[in-house]
């Protein structure tokens, strides 16, 4: 992993972990032992982050489609940089 | 001094600040609700009780409500029309008449709850009155209970459950901070970015929808209605509720999930239709600043569920991803969703009628007094336990479908109001029981959807 995606990955967990009140921390989600939703990531916590990342990144993120990036923190990072590459739409 | 016989006391509570604003979003979508119900709106005030813990004598506990109301802006605003649209009035001080009504031979708990729906029935003229209407129950000459009334522009179900909490730490002696983000605060940040581009992508995902949509709930023409027209069907079933939370459990979804699953799915098979589209009832309190506030903050989310056509592992997958889109556009400002309804309505002939609904009252998402299921416990057995009924019936409430999970802590409850214009009570019962009987086979059978 380079260290911008382990940065990446530790921007996210903080978040997530901030969003669910102290119920999930940083470091379980790091771990990836668990996926998100089995770790306890409720919806209303998802939607939650799915702003946050907007907010902090300026990017749009869609949840129309196969959620499947979302279940972890290393799918959710690699997932954001794509939508981090310079010159696609926002 | 005596109202209606009884004893009346006076609280006169003075807030840090007064002031007027715009509504909120969830202000706007309430009061367009209380408008269009006109008589009926009493349907939208909500019934509360506070138990008084402990020996409090009367001086104590009318001190706790002033408190209660000086904390919390939303127990002190009324609300007005004026040119520039509906405002929010904040009262610095002012007066909350209080009865005191003796419990009798009623245990106190009951006789609240009794008063409790009794003031709600009564609307409230938002100009003048304070958002709440309060009785004291005593027994004995000692307090043992309050029972309110609130106008649903003042509190959500969730307000409620604040409001509870911090009632039970005031009578404990705690401090009360005042509220740390009030309504005030909220309508100033939904007019900014980004809460204006949710708003705007919000309405974008509702057109994309309205655009196409049958316009009719049903396909089938109205029939001759019950009098009253509209009647609420309910069910309370353990296996309901054990079926859903094993359910979630192996699908790591939430239980909401897998009721909005099969409600849906019955409601499309009543239909014969492939797709379900319910109004989602949400908390939306997606901002952590709303997270403690007292106030309805409330919207609804537009859920679009294609039934895969496969089972029902598939279908409850597929309402998760749906409810999350739903519940994500469900932030929006009520004047500019309106405004695109009725651009669709003009250019479609008329509004489609989304008067389909689903609302999970649970806070938590679950049932924490559930008896206790052994593991592999056979469901099925249970579900001779299960009883329906029919509940209250209210001629204005113009729903055609409104399932509601209701806040029994120890059975799954759920609810069904309907048109019986539309469909007869015994399909009702039938869908709540298609609902349970879903969930349970899905158990130990792949169960074919639709």
């Amino acid at each position: 992993m380079t260290a911008g995606a382990a940065e990446l990955e530790r921007k996210l967990a903080d978040m997530i972990a901030g969003l669910s009140d102290g119920e999930i921390s940083a470091e379980e989600v790091l771990a990836g032992g668990h996926s998100l939703s089995a770790l306890g990531l409720s919806s209303l916590a998802l939607i939650r982050l799915v702003d946050a990342i907007e907010d902090a990144f300026g990017v749009d993120v869609d949840l129309s489609g196969d959620l499947s990036s979302f279940e972890y923190v290393s799918t959710l990072a690699a997932h954001l940089a794509d939508l981090l590459v310079p010159g696609r739409p926002r | 001094m005596t109202v209606s016989g009884n004893d009346v006391r006076t609280v006169t509570f003075g807030g840090q600040r007064d002031g007027e604003g715009t509504l909120t979003w969830g202000q706007r979508l309430m009061w367009r609700a209380v408008h269009l119900m006109g008589d009926s709106q009493s349907f939208l005030n909500c019934p509360w009780v506070l138990p008084v813990y402990g020996r409090r004598d009367l001086a104590a506990v009318l001190e706790a409500l002033r408190v209660l109301l000086e904390r919390h802006e939303s127990l002190r605003t009324t609300f007005a029309d004026t040119p520039d649209g509906p405002v929010q009035r904040v009262a610095g001080r002012g007066e909350l008449t209080v009865e005191l009504v003796e419990a009798g031979q009623e245990r106190a708990l009951a006789a609240a709850e009794r008063l409790a729906g009794e003031m709600s029935r009564t609307v409230f003229a938002h100009e003048h009155d304070l958002p709440l209407r309060c009785a004291i129950v005593t027994a004995d000459g000692r307090p043992k209970a309050l029972a309110f009334a609130f106008s649903h522009l003042a509190v959500d179900f969730q307000a409620l459950g604040l409001l509870s909490a911090r009632w039970r730490g005031l009578l404990r002696g705690e401090d009360l901070p005042a509220d740390a983000w009030t309504p005030m605060d909220q309508a100033e940040l939904e007019r900014t970015e980004p809460y204006l581009a949710r708003s705007a992508r919000s309405v974008r995902h509702w057109r994309s929808v309205l655009e196409e949509v049958p316009l009719e709930v049903f396909d089938h023409p109205p029939g001759e209605p019950e009098d009253p027209r509209f009647i609420e069907v309910g069910m309370e079933s353990v296996a309901l509720a054990g079926a859903a939370v094993r359910l979630a459990e192996r699908w790591t979804i939430s239980t909401t999930s897998v009721l909005i699953a099969a409600c849906a799915t019955v409601l499309a098979r009543v239909n014969g239709r492939r797709r379900a589209v319910m109004q989602l009832v949400h908390s939306n309190r997606r901002d952590p600043r709303t997270e403690s506030m007292v106030a309805t903050v409330g919207q609804d989310g537009l859920l679009v569920l294609d039934l895969p056509g496969t089972d029902f592992a598939d279908t409850a997958q597929a309402a998760h991803r749906s409810a999350l889109m739903a519940y994500r556009n469900a932030h929006y400002d009520p004047y500019a969703m309106q405004a695109m309804r009725e651009e669709i309505g003009r250019r479609r002939g008329r509004e489609p009628d989304l008067d389909a609904f689903f609302n999970d009252r649970r806070g938590g998402g679950s049932w924490p007094s559930l008896p206790r299921l052994a593991p592999g416990e056979d469901l099925a057995a249970l579900t001779g336990k299960t009883h329906t009924y029919v509940t209250n019936a209210w001629p204005g409430v113009r729903f055609k479908v409104f399932f509601t999970v209701g806040t029994a802590p120890d059975t799954g409850q759920l609810s069904l109001i309907i048109d019986t214009a539309y469909l007869s009570r015994e399909t009702a019962r039938e869908m709540l029981l298609g609902v349970e009987s879903l969930l349970v086979r899905s158990l130990t059978e792949a169960v074919a959807c639709p």
